[in-house]
């Protein structure tokens, strides 16, 4: 059997957006065919509260790829047919023969066909189309019951005059808004499972996530760099190329290990890192932070701390998992392929001079007096001066 | 800044000759080796003269070479091949083995072999005569490395060998000798050996290079099956580059031997004289080891931290064994040595190879003495 020659890409809240809907269609459209483009030749467009991708190669490659695209509820990798009962019946028919043919099966199987007619041209109602169809398709088909309520296997037909579609399978989309909807966030990014987790989590609602991460070298190898890279890089997959900040963090973790009371080290450290990453949003134009904060989960992240760290934010601070069981994130890491990447042995810039007992409740005070005793104005500025960026595109 | 490249025991950089040697066959000379037409014929002809260069530095025209995809490989072949042969028995290994022989023989525990570890003296060698008591006629093999990567200790196999074959006279007997090209005479004769693995990239040949070189009388079965590559016990269209290279760079190992020792006993004699200076910093030393592998347990922070603090001296050094170091597992060798966990973290292992200068040797030294105010205070 030939490969499908069209994907079907469902999108959902969108439709509710009133006056925007005609930009958020745009926008997604212009998302899926970024996504499709590395796979190979593919014609992107948008029709009747649908994305139709005509893809020339991969098709079956380009649905799953379709399928991870933010604002995309389903996709059905499709079979364009000419507008008449006979076409549509031979399709079906071959449709479900590949389908039996790849399928072993036991128990009786639930089927319907179910036809959506936007052409009203058409001679046939959806209802009578959908019995001609099955009466069609399962001629010499054993155990196979007709239930329209719960099928096992529904076949969709769409009938829209010129282009008319017949498709079997429905692969689930991660739903969501389409990336560039919400604005822009600077998600601050380690080598941990969370952080990457809470990117996806804010592009999944729109937001193009940027990425800044600090480096604590000599302390600290090249090769934690490295791996954060790697995870920004994955996790671009779902938005399309980033930016990454790399902010040299060692002599301001030097100045606080020298300065600043030993158990306060931790909370110190954060503060800094939302300060730069604040100066950073600023210049890049970044409206948010993204952190992978959850409550409660380390010394740092009681209410007290994550209080005290957020002082730190001219602008808001985004913490998708700050519900989340640390198993709740480790289930979407998995999912979105970052897990393994993170689980690589590297040391986190936060394990340097680590206090033997970090402080659980700070207090607003004490930071404030510690940070007296920092030149703060000169490490703000110098680690400001020598912070790289870099563009970071999935597909390199 | 060119790097100072001083972790020769992890991999070493390839030599021009060897480079020159291996280029026609990652290009033109493109034939499958096992095809009988001109260019396939060529390819074979080179792979057959590979091995008998093999065979002639390692003294061992009389037996087997067979080339793999490196040592991890060898050692694998020659571990499993050779128990799996036999069927269950005991299987000895040594207690500061490399992962290439520890986990085969950890795999053959789980096919009912029963494994043992030979036990070490106090100066960390091997302690021959609590080991001959316990080795029985059950043996099935034994293996052990003859130069440690970690710190360097040469191990008496010889002699041990020779016991051990009277004492279980159907056991394998394998030496790992990866650490060991270059710098002593190898061949299996000499070794009491039925086996000996060897790679390439630790003597300036390519990454994905190795042999094992098995006794003519050797019984054992093959780990990859497929055609009648390498005598049926490694198929796999042959890597005529990787092999070809490997050859050239044995060859060359052989050729340097005596000026490498030589060269590599200044190094370390340059090392020994620079810490004098220092407090707080000692190089491990056993009753017998080679000059180019230095374990040099440093003060104050993490080893890790003096690693990539001499990074920004433009110097690269090893940290317990590479193959270890990634997966921040503790090195099973050092601590099989005797020391606490806490000690193995301030390990250090600086190696040399045949184009290490005293002047190289002299920059490590300087920027340790530099780093010492920075990191020797540091609590660990």
């Amino acid at each position: 059997m030939r490969d499908p020659d069209a994907l079907v890409i469902r999108y959902g809240e969108l439709a509710l957006k009133g006056g925007n809907r005609r930009r958020y269609e745009q926008i997604l459209r212009r998302n899926v065919a970024k996504a499709l483009k590395p796979l190979g030749e593919v014609e992107v467009s948008v029709a009747h509260a649908r994305i139709l991708a005509y893809p020339k190669q991969r098709a079956m490659a380009m649905a799953r790829r379709a399928a991870e695209v933010f604002g995309v509820t389903s996709v059905s990798p499709a079979y364009r047919v000419e507008a008449n009962v006979e076409a549509i019946c031979a399709q079906a028919g071959e449709v479900l023969d590949d389908y039996f043919a790849r399928t072993i099966r036991g128990a009786t199987l639930r089927f319907r066909v179910r036809v959506k007619r936007a052409d009203k041209a058409f001679p046939m109602r959806s209802g009578e189309l959908e019995r001609v169809v099955a009466d069609h398709v399962l001629i010499g088909k054993e155990g196979i019951e007709i239930d329209l309520r719960e099928a096992d296997l529904t076949l969709g037909i769409e009938v829209r005059g010129t282009e008319n579609y017949v498709f079997l399978e429905r692969l689930a989309g991660p739903g969501g808004l389409p990336v560039g909807t919400s604005g822009r966030g600077l998600c601050l990014l380690s080598g941990g499972i969370d952080s990457p987790v809470a990117a996806w989590l804010t592009m999944k609602r729109g937001m193009g996530v940027g990425f800044v991460s600090f480096d604590s070298f000599p302390y600290i190898g090249e090769g934690s760099m490295r791996k954060i890279e790697d995870l920004a890089r994955r996790v671009t997959r779902f938005q399309g190329p980033a930016q990454w900040f790399v902010v040299p963090f060692t002599q301001i973790q030097e100045a606080i290990r020298d300065s600043c009371p030993e158990r306060y080290r931790v909370v110190l450290y954060r503060r800094m890192m939302t300060r730069l990453a604040s100066a950073i949003a600023q210049r890049a134009g970044y409206l948010a932070l993204v952190t992978g904060e959850s409550l409660g989960q380390v010394a740092s992240q009681t209410i007290e701390n994550i209080d005290l760290i957020g002082r730190a934010a001219d602008r808001v601070i985004l913490r998708p998992l700050i519900t989340y069981d640390k198993e709740e994130a480790v289930t979407l890491a998995r999912r979105i392929g970052t897990l393994e990447l993170s689980s690589r042995p590297e040391p986190d810039c936060c394990t340097i001079f680590q206090p033997r007992a970090p402080v659980i409740f700070g207090q607003v005070e004490d930071c404030e007096f510690a940070e007296s005793k920092l030149p703060m104005e000169s490490l703000l500025r110098d680690a400001l001066d020598r912070t790289r960026v870099q563009v970071l595109d999935p597909n390199e | 800044m060119e790097a100072i490249y001083l972790d020769n025991a992890a991999s070493t950089p390839v030599a021009e000759a060897v480079r020159q040697r291996m280029l026609p066959f990652l290009g033109i000379e493109c034939a499958n080796p096992s095809t009988r037409y001109a260019s396939g014929v060529r390819a074979a002809a080179a792979i057959e003269a590979a091995r008998r260069k093999v065979q002639r530095v390692l003294c061992a025209q009389d037996h087997q070479v067979i080339f793999t995809a490196g040592g991890t490989e060898a050692n694998n072949l020659a571990v499993l091949g050779a128990a799996r042969s036999r069927g269950p028995g005991s299987v000895w290994i040594g207690a500061t083995e490399h992962a290439s022989v520890r986990r085969p023989s950890q795999a053959l525990a789980q096919e009912g072999h029963q494994v043992r570890t030979l036990p070490l003296d106090a100066q960390g060698g091997l302690d021959l005569e609590r080991a001959l008591a316990s080795i029985g006629p059950d043996t099935t093999v034994v293996a052990h490395m003859l130069v440690n990567n970690e710190v360097g200790t040469r191990y008496a196999i010889a002699p041990f060998f020779a016991a051990v074959r009277r004492k279980a006279p159907r056991a394998h007997l394998h030496v790992d000798c990866i650490q060991g090209l270059g710098k002593l005479d190898l061949s299996l004769e000499e070794l009491n050996a039925d086996s000996l693995s060897i790679s390439a990239h630790k003597v300036h040949g390519p990454k994905g290079s190795g042999a094992l070189v098995l006794h003519r009388n050797a019984k054992i079965t093959p780990l990859i099956h497929g055609g009648p590559h390498e005598g049926g016990l490694r198929a796999g269209t042959e890597n005529v580059a990787g092999i070809v290279g490997l050859a050239e760079a044995v060859h060359l190992a052989s050729e340097h031997q005596l000026a490498f020792v030589a060269s590599a006993e200044a190094c370390r004699h340059a090392l020994d004289a620079g810490l004098r200076r220092l407090a707080g910093f000692q190089a491990r030393r056993t009753t017998d080891s080679v000059a180019s592998i230095v374990s040099l347990t440093v003060p104050g922070a993490p080893g890790e931290v003096w690693q990539h603090h001499l990074e920004e001296f433009g110097l690269e050094v090893g940290l317990g064994s590479a193959c270890q170091s990634k997966s921040g597992e503790i090195s099973p060798a050092l601590k099989a040595l005797g020391l606490p966990d806490r000690d193995v973290r301030q390990v250090l292992r600086i190696s040399f190879s045949r184009t290490t200068s005293v002047q190289e040797v002299q920059a490590l030294v300087d920027a340790l003495e530099r780093l010492v105010p920075r990191l020797a205070e540091v609590p660990a």
